[in-house]
């Protein structure tokens, strides 16, 4: 057991630190870091698939007044390292996606940086490509690893076998499209080259992370690199593993050394350059007796992953822990296509891995003729079903019954399209989330400034999601101080390294290195600490990992009316009732669930990037075509959660949340639909036309 | 690129005689998409916003000359009792800062299958007027689309003003998109009442090259009320009737499959919206209450 701090600050609904600077407009984000002389970048990119650069003609490019240089394969200078293929930009003739970076504009202005970039010619040998994602492909291939390290396949007891025995059974393919990112705040960095220094203003989740990324690609040592991110607009993953932007930054501020550059990657280059979902076909195989216990689940994936560099998202690692039953086997296919470099996502495999396995529990629910709430709660496990571990805690029914009880579930008729008003089919449906409770690895430094200031330093990263808040409660509760005695700095390489915020493991690492450092300045120093006492702490190893599986859960339940006519689909409410350990502030997390639950609604009914096979790219690369909800597309979306105590997860007691909202909400709105209409959408997103009898 | 910015309506017909190959920019919704998404590379633009003659509109005998660059706010601010339909229209525009700039000159110029506002100007029969050096022609907008994004615009020509009578009867407009609103259409209807020359109108969007009437739908319709003395004394409609006009308007259809739906779904929505609208029309007509959608 860990040892917990006494929560006073943490659970409090403390209003985010930073959000007068944000709303103000004096917080400041990469690109409008004010720099003396600054230079632009514009990038030129690929215009092809697959092949070779032949020529380069740059001679009316570099007649337009105002062009500093133009760097291309030619005359860039060379990396230190080109192992990560993804980063290795402007190395080689290569051309590997359309879109790839092959050349970067510097100039005095954005506009001429850009007007330039259109002026560069370059001739290429072609050559034909693949970008076809098919589950009959002959060069389907297993990779060694899921993301980030999870095995690619699990296998116990006989699938095959129980299915054959079992009187219920289900085998059906589910789909999730190809899915963007798409942070309000473009992923921008400015960089300078200064006398073998390298500093980066830079939109990332991690300011380390680009550090540690950068440093062996470029030849510099890490010391020599300094990252400032002390706020960042979204990142959902996109920003977490540094992108060849960053590199290609770096290589023009070397190339201008002393002026700044600044790139903004516009919202049709994100498409290309900031990573995306793969497209997944999810085979489910499903068996139960007429009890509705499953003997049998199957979790079968084909995906994606670019010829550059292998992003494997683990889509089937959610079936080995959320389900009880004693034959089970997950796997996971690779096509490795001439497509950009996927990456996470929101939730990599949660998000599109509890879809298929959702909505198929939900047809086997109905095949049993059992409450979609109460077969999952028949099939609840005792143990974790992959290790054999108990979980440190787990209220995955709890939040079905609650949800329920709120939600209104039980004056349901479960008769498919049974409920019309005014028009309009009626109905509900429900899905369970389940999430990783993960740490990584970072370190806190306090330093008692005076009687009533200990300044808390820290490499972490506010995405948006309060960490400013969040970490100032948890080291004023670790200090045992009021939060106004707390003043806490992120965002910086200057401070302790700190790890990415992603895995929803922010909180919980950093939270714990602040406890580590205010216990460590309390045993060295006393209580209170005297004026100039400084002490550090890092996030140890728990070794209650040992004994204990660790997962947040929730449940989604979701209203879906469908117009009979027309198909037109409205989502007027849903409710995500979520165990996740003890929450830090009930207002940043509240935005963190119903935000993850929004983009899940988006990925219901909106998402999808029209890939032009032919071509290799995505023609609906900006917001007027790759649609996100807008208001009058979200209705009462609400959610809430089941005190939890885990004493076992980390000092605070607190799992994370920032990617359980999205975790089953798609499932939920189909299963919805098909309670509406009768009828069954296994493929996302759902369209009015999918919907007409 | 040159950039011309005229301040008079004269020089503006001047310049475009002058530069017949000179795009023409108003609120830039279109344009300036096109131009920044690399779709086109005008050698001239021809910025009208400084024209003040076209911001203008007026009511003289008994028609509205609405002026191109009447933005899409103005047209609901100002002109929402008077064409409830073109106002409807306007509604699903975009969001508030695309209406603000956004202009009926510009919809029309676009001349997009998919434009919101021109199912009501057809519904409306309404003109557009066009001038150039040589002289000014009004043409009715039916006959100004001629293809995906074409018109019959010559190249010294500009579009001067909408032309269109105020509503005498109950208008209605209908729009389905892939979400609930900043929308392009999958398909879109209008439908307008004159009650005093006993005519229905009619327009459809997306849903064939270009924006079109559904003309034997409308004339099956007035024969109806018409013969059946209903404009005078109405009723609730026959589900018949209502049936039929929404076959002879899908019959009307000409759409393609596309990113946002499928040529059935839109041929079967255009029905079912030809239905609905006509539903409240009419019990506007019956009850004088204008109904929202």
């Amino acid at each position: 057991m860990t040892s917990q701090v006494t929560p006073y600050a943490i659970g409090t609904a403390l209003q985010r630190l930073d959000g007068r600077s944000k709303v103000t407009g004096t917080a400041p984000y990469a690109f409008e870091r004010v720099v003396d002389n600054a230079t632009y970048l514009h990038p030129v990119q690929a215009t092809i698939a697959l092949g070779q650069i032949t020529a380069i003609d740059t001679a009316e490019a570099e007649a337009l007044d105002g062009v500093i240089t133009i760097l291309t394969h030619v005359n860039a200078p060379r990396l230190a390292s080109t192992e990560d293929r993804e980063l290795a930009v402007l190395q080689t003739d290569r051309v590997s996606f359309r879109g790839q970076l092959i050349g970067a504009v510097i100039a005095d202005t954005p506009e001429t940086a850009r007007q330039a970039a259109g002026l560069v010619r370059i001739s290429y040998a072609q050559w034909p490509h693949e970008a076809e994602l098919s589950s009959e492909r002959s060069d389907l291939y297993t990779p060694e690893a899921v993301n980030p390290s999870f095995p690619a396949d699990t296998d116990e007891g006989d699938v095959d076998t129980a299915m054959s025995a079992a009187p219920v059974t289900l085998d059906t393919t589910y789909t999730t499209p190809l899915e963007y990112n798409n942070p309000m705040e473009p992923h921008t960095t400015v960089a300078l080259w200064n006398d073998h220094e390298l500093t980066l203003y830079d939109s990332t989740q991690g300011a380390h992370t680009v550090r540690t990324t950068v440093a062996p690609v470029i030849g510099l040592d890490p010391e020599r690199i300094h990252v400032s991110a002390p706020h960042v607009g979204g990142g959902f993953g996109s920003k977490g593993i540094p992108h060849a932007h960053i590199v290609l930054a770096a290589l023009a501020a070397r190339t201008v050394e002393g002026r700044p550059v600044k790139f903004a990657l516009t919202r049709q280059q994100m498409f290309s350059l900031a990573g995306h979902r793969t497209p997944t076909i999810q085979r489910v195989r499903l068996a139960a007796d007429t009890d509705g216990r499953l003997s049998a689940l199957a979790h079968d994936v084909v995906e994606w992953t670019s010829k550059v560099k292998e992003f494997a998202e683990q889509t089937a690692v959610p079936s080995r822990n959320v389900y009880a039953a004693p034959n089970r086997r997950t796997s996971h296919r690779l096509a490795a296509l001439d497509v950009p470099v996927p990456s996470w996502m929101r939730a990599p495999g949660e998000c599109p891995g509890m879809f298929g396995p959702e909505v198929a529990v939900d047809e086997m629910a109905l095949k049993c003729g059992i409450d979609p709430v109460e077969f999952r709660a028949r099939n609840e496990p005792d143990v974790d079903p992959e290790t054999g571990k108990p979980f440190s805690s787990r209220h995955l029914v709890e939040c079905l019954r609650e949800g329920a009880d709120r939600f209104g579930w039980h004056h349901r008729d479960p008769t498919p399209a049974s409920r019309t008003e005014r028009g309009w089919l009626v109905g509900t449906g429900v899905a369970s989330s389940i999430y990783p409770t993960l740490r990584a690895v970072s370190t806190a430094t306090i330093r008692v400034e005076a009687a009533d200031h200990y300044r808390v330093d820290i490499g972490a990263t506010d995405i948006g999601t309060g960490t400013w808040t969040a970490l100032t409660q948890i080291a004023a509760d670790a200090l045992e101080v009021p939060v106004g005695h707390v003043d806490l700095r992120i965002g910086e390489t200057a401070q302790p390294e700190a790890s990415v915020a992603g895995g929803s493991t922010g909180n919980a690492t950093w939270g714990t290195a602040i406890v580590e450092a205010a216990r460590a300045l309390q045993d060295t120093h006393g209580r209170p600490p005297e004026i100039g006492a400084e002490a550090s702490g890092t996030t140890p190893n728990n070794p209650e990992t040992e004994r204990f599986a660790m997962f947040a859960h929730g449940a989604q339940f979701a209203e879906v009316r469908v117009h009979a006519d027309t198909g037109e689909i409205r989502v007027p409410r849903m409710l995500g009732v979520f165990a996740a350990g003890r929450i830090i502030n009930p207002r940043t997390a509240h935005s963190q669930f119903i935000g993850g639950m929004t983009m899940g609604l988006s990925m219901a009914l909106h998402e999808v990037g029209v890939l032009d096979t032919r071509f290799g790219h995505v023609v609906n690369h900006d917001f007027a075509e790759y649609h996100i909800p807008t208001n009058a597309d979200v209705g009462d979306i609400d959610a809430t959660w089941i005190d939890e105590d885990d004493p076992y997860v980390n000092p605070m007691g607190a799992k994370g949340i920032g990617e359980i909202g999205i975790v089953g909400a798609a499932a939920a709105i189909a299963n919805a639909a098909h309670h509406a209409t009768g009828i069954r959408l296994r493929e996302l997103p759902i369209t009015p036309d999918a919907l007409l009898r | 690129m040159d950039f011309l910015r005229p301040t008079h309506w004269r020089d503006a017909l001047d310049a475009k005689a002058h530069h017949p190959d000179a795009t023409p920019i108003a609120g830039g919704t279109d344009v300036m998409v096109e131009i920044n998404f690399g779709r086109r590379r005008p050698s001239t633009l021809l910025d009208l916003t400084g024209v003040p003659e076209l911001t203008d509109w007026s009511l003289d005998d008994g028609r509205l000359r609405i002026g191109a660059g009447v933005p899409y706010a103005r047209l609901i601010d100002e002109l929402g009792d008077r064409l409830p339909g073109l106002a409807i229209a306007s509604r699903t525009v975009g969001s508030p800062q695309i209406r603000n700039r956004g202009t009926l000159g510009g919809n029309l110029a676009s001349a997009s299958p998919a434009g919101d506002g021109h199912p009501p100007l057809l519904a409306s029969d309404a003109e557009v007027e066009v001038q150039s050096l040589r002289g000014t022609r009004t043409v009715p907008v039916g006959e100004f689309f001629t293809g995906v994004k074409r018109h019959v615009l010559a190249d010294d020509e500009l579009i001067a003003a909408v032309h269109v009578a105020p509503a005498t009867g109950a208008q209605q407009f209908s729009k389905i998109g892939t979400r609930n609103a900043m929308v392009i259409a999958v398909c879109t209807f209008a439908v307008a009442l004159h009650p005093e020359q006993q005519r229905v109108g009619t327009g459809l969007g997306s849903a064939a090259p270009t924006p079109r009437p559904a003309t034997e739908a409308a004339e099956f319709l007035a024969a109806e009320l018409t013969d059946t003395d209903q404009w005078n004394r109405p009723r609730p409609l026959p589900e018949s009737v209502v049936r039929r006009f929404g076959e002879l308007v899908a019959a009307t259809t000409a759409p393609i499959d596309d990113v946002r739906g499928t040529a059935n779904y839109r041929t079967h929505a255009m029905a079912v919206m030809a239905r609905r609208t006509l539903g409240w029309v009419w019990n506007e007509h019956r009850t004088g209450r204008q109904q929202c959608a």
